[in-house]
């Protein structure tokens, strides 16, 4: 909670006959996070070299670049697949070599095929939109090729034309542009040329065939829709394929990419002729037991030691280490960066604010009761890791807009019937409907109330933080400086509360005075904000100019108001529209066109509160995230971190 | 006389009361309607740069989007300004 997983740095050195079944085990404990070695002449490494894959390595690649290619012809993604019955090594192994290459053959088969068919129907549609203008002249298509003292012109143009040369011509007006096609004498050619010229002609290659051209373009419109079910054919062989074989390519997918990692793994340790190293993190509670496993695994001819680590200044890798209702929201934190080794991991907060804040936004049980309901069904489609930690943490803020849906009595933007608003209303209309209209001061002063206490939070975060990571003098000054901007955002707060009653804050007005009418509270806050200057440009002369951010930052949790009033707001007007426009006055007298009206306003209530659930979502979503990333983040949190990627996999559809 | 002066001033009373309450109302419009177009033009050249980062590295799209929101913050003080002057 709150740090990473402690990592330790181990050292594995053996006898490269121990190599194969030093990676089996590392690979299947999934644990070791393999620190790539450089060929640099590193300190103690002279004489190393990078090692060569295992024998078999290039087959396996192939084999999975085959998989890969038929995974992708048929479209068959992993994610898609539920976690189907496990096949074994030996199993999988055998598979591939029986099935792979009939299947290859059959999907290249079928995939020539369609594309070739793909490439006929194209030039069949060239060939139609070639004749398409040829239609409205009554001519056969013989008559345009074929002379020698003649010469064929066809084209648009855009403006009738009068050829002063003896020719044969015909003009067709069209909407948009005329086609003209005109046989002349080859001698005139030049004459002609001209004419056309001015008309704008732009000229059209002439079709190589014979018959009608009507004729022709049907010709050629039924061999297309013949090809076009031959394609659906095999469409559906493909289809047929893929159900018979989903199963079965991902499991080889899976299976290949283990074995081909596997035996690429010796191009990331450091080896001699005789010998290889390889180093590593590992999480500290699970050292001893790679230790033991890896001396089993080599029947004790291998050495395991854990290095002493500057965490410091070593760049190591970082796994987040959170308890389980907070695990979905690391997917918000990696979007952001992942945190420091040395730094503290906020996602338990974020875990904890962010449906907070989301629901302070979205407080309404209608559109938290479609969210959940949507963060269920789309578990369905959304198969990947990411997708789901999404969905939890959809699940989790539609869950705290159920909540503040109850606290602020809303559903759909409707009041809740019999239930009055828990402390503050945001029913904009209520008032002329004789409830209690919205508290928006209160409200607005309640959010002020989040931003101060989260950023204040932030700034003791960020405290923490430079004195864990910081050295010497600067560890002082840095300290100091976060404290200096929290004693400039308290004594701003001081100096306002001592001039101007602010409803639901401390009411400092009544301090007594000191001199020129200014009271006690306004000197105690100028010292604050001065003392609190000088820390901060102790630390950094420039960072004086980023002072109003603290006015900016703190006003900018009003969104969480202001945001939430909106899309209370657009529920009220939709409302509205439909049921006092369209719906109760035709419900009083019904008539036929009435019952359209009516349908019409139901349409209007289903498409304006789809519409505000969505943007509710990016709304509530978005605003929350946002506060946490510009406004909380930056007092405190650098990230950065390198992504702990253990060696191995999370088996889903192989056994090892 | 003094019935009908009477009657006057509240006639009076009340129009400059009602265009009081209009005058709020387009405060609170154009409060957000120049910062909207405000953020209109702050977000239009983070969100062109935002797309073009997006499609060299999708992994960018997180940050991206948040880039892209943050001039946001405009609109909402107008929205904060429009609900004081309405509500307050």
């Amino acid at each position: 909670m709150l740090k990473p997983k402690q990592m330790s740095r181990l050292l594995i050195a053996a006898s490269r006959d121990q190599m194969v079944p030093v990676i089996a085990e590392l690979y299947r404990r999934n644990l070791f996070h393999i620190e790539e070695f450089v060929d640099a002449g590193a300190e103690g490494y002279e004489g190393f070299k990078i090692g060569t894959p295992l024998p078999g390595a290039s087959e396996k690649s192939a084999d999975l670049i085959k998989i890969r290619a038929i995974a992708n012809a048929i479209s068959v993604r992993g994610d898609d697949i539920e976690t189907a019955k496990h096949c074994s090594r030996a199993e999988s192994r055998k598979r591939i070599e029986q099935e792979l290459p009939v299947l290859e053959q059959e999907v290249e088969n079928l995939t020539a095929r369609r594309s070739k068919l793909d490439t006929q129907v194209k030039e069949y549609e060239q060939k139609i939109a070639e004749i398409t203008p040829f239609v409205n002249v009554p001519a056969d298509l013989d008559l345009y090729h074929g002379y020698k003292r003649f010469i064929v012109f066809a084209g648009f143009v855009s403006r009738e034309v009068t050829l002063t040369v003896p020719s044969e011509m015909y003009f067709s007006k069209g909407k948009e542009k005329n086609f003209l096609v005109a046989i002349v004498p080859s001698e005139q050619r030049t004459e002609v040329e001209k004419a056309l010229q001015e008309a704008a002609f732009q000229s059209v290659p002439l079709p190589d065939e014979s018959g009608a051209p009507q004729g022709r373009i049907d010709y050629y419109a039924g061999q297309i829709s013949a090809l076009n079910q031959e394609i659906a054919e095999i469409n559906q062989k493909l289809e047929g394929v893929r159900k018979s074989h989903a199963d079965f390519l991902v499991a080889c997918e899976e299976f290949l990419k283990a074995e081909v990692e596997q035996t690429e793994a010796p191009l990331r340790f450091a080896t001699t002729k005789q010998t290889f190293v390889a180093e590593g993190w590992v999480p500290s509670e699970n050292v001893a037991t790679i230790i033991q496993a890896l001396e089993k695994a080599a029947g004790g001819k291998i050495f395991v030691t854990e290095l002493a680590v500057d965490y410091e200044h070593e760049n190591v890798p970082v796994e987040y280490n959170n308890p389980s209702f907070a695990t979905p929201t690391q997917v918000l934190m990696d979007v952001y960066s992942r945190p420091r080794y040395t730094e503290i991991d906020p996602t338990l907060m974020v875990s904890i604010v962010f449906p907070l804040f989301f629901g302070l936004i979205l407080g309404d049980v209608g559109y938290g009761l479609i969210l959940l309901a949507m963060a269920f069904g789309l578990r369905k489609f959304l198969k990947g890791e990411e997708g789901r930690q999404m969905l939890a943490v959809l699940r989790n803020a539609s869950i705290s807009s159920i909540f503040f849906g109850i606290i602020f009595s809303e559903f759909l933007g409707f009041p809740i019937p019999g239930w009055s608003p828990v402390l503050y209303s945001r029913h904009l209309m209520a008032a002329e409907n004789g409830g209690h209209g919205p508290n928006i001061p209160e409200l607005m002063v309640l959010s002020i109330w989040i931003g101060i206490l989260h950023i204040t939070l932030g700034r003791v975060l960020g405290m923490v933080n430079h004195a864990r990571q910081d050295h010497g003098g600067h560890r002082i000054k840095a300290v100091l400086a976060n404290f200096g901007w929290l004693t400039v955002m308290w004594g701003l707060i001081i100096a306002i509360w001592s001039v101007a009653s602010v409803p639901l804050m401390p009411n400092l007005t009544g301090l007594p005075v000191i001199v020129a009418g200014l009271n006690l509270g306004i000197f105690t806050g100028a010292v604050l904000i001065v003392a609190g200057v000088v820390f901060i440009a102790r630390d950094s002369f420039l960072e004086v100019v980023e002072i109003p951010t603290i006015v900016s930052h703190v006003l900018s949790y009003a969104r969480l108001v202001a945001v939430g009033l909106s899309s209370v707001a657009i529920a009220m007007v939709v409302n509205f529209m439909s049921i006092t426009m369209f719906i109760t006055p035709q419900l009083k007298n019904l008539t036929i066109v009435g019952i359209f009206i009516i349908i019409a306003g139901i349409g209007v209530f289903i498409i304006g509160h789809a519409l505000n659930t969505a943007l509710g979502i990016l709304g509530g979503g978005l605003h929350s995230i946002r506060l946490h990333y510009v406004e909380f983040f930056t007092k405190f949190y650098k990230g950065g971190g390198k992504k702990y990627v253990p060696f191995g996999m999370n088996r889903r559809f192989t056994e090892d | 006389m003094a019935a009908e002066a009477v009657a006057v001033a509240a006639t009076d009373l009340a129009s400059v009361q009602a265009s009081q309450l209009g005058m709020k109302a387009l405060g609170a419009g154009i409060a957000v309607g120049l910062t909207g177009i405000g953020t209109g033009v702050a977000e239009m050249g983070i969100g062109s740069a935002a797309v073009g980062a997006v499609a060299e590295d999708k992994d960018m799209f997180g940050l991206a989007l948040l880039f892209t929101v943050i001039p946001e913050t405009i609109v909402i003080f107008g929205l904060v300004v429009a609900l004081l002057l309405l509500f307050v």
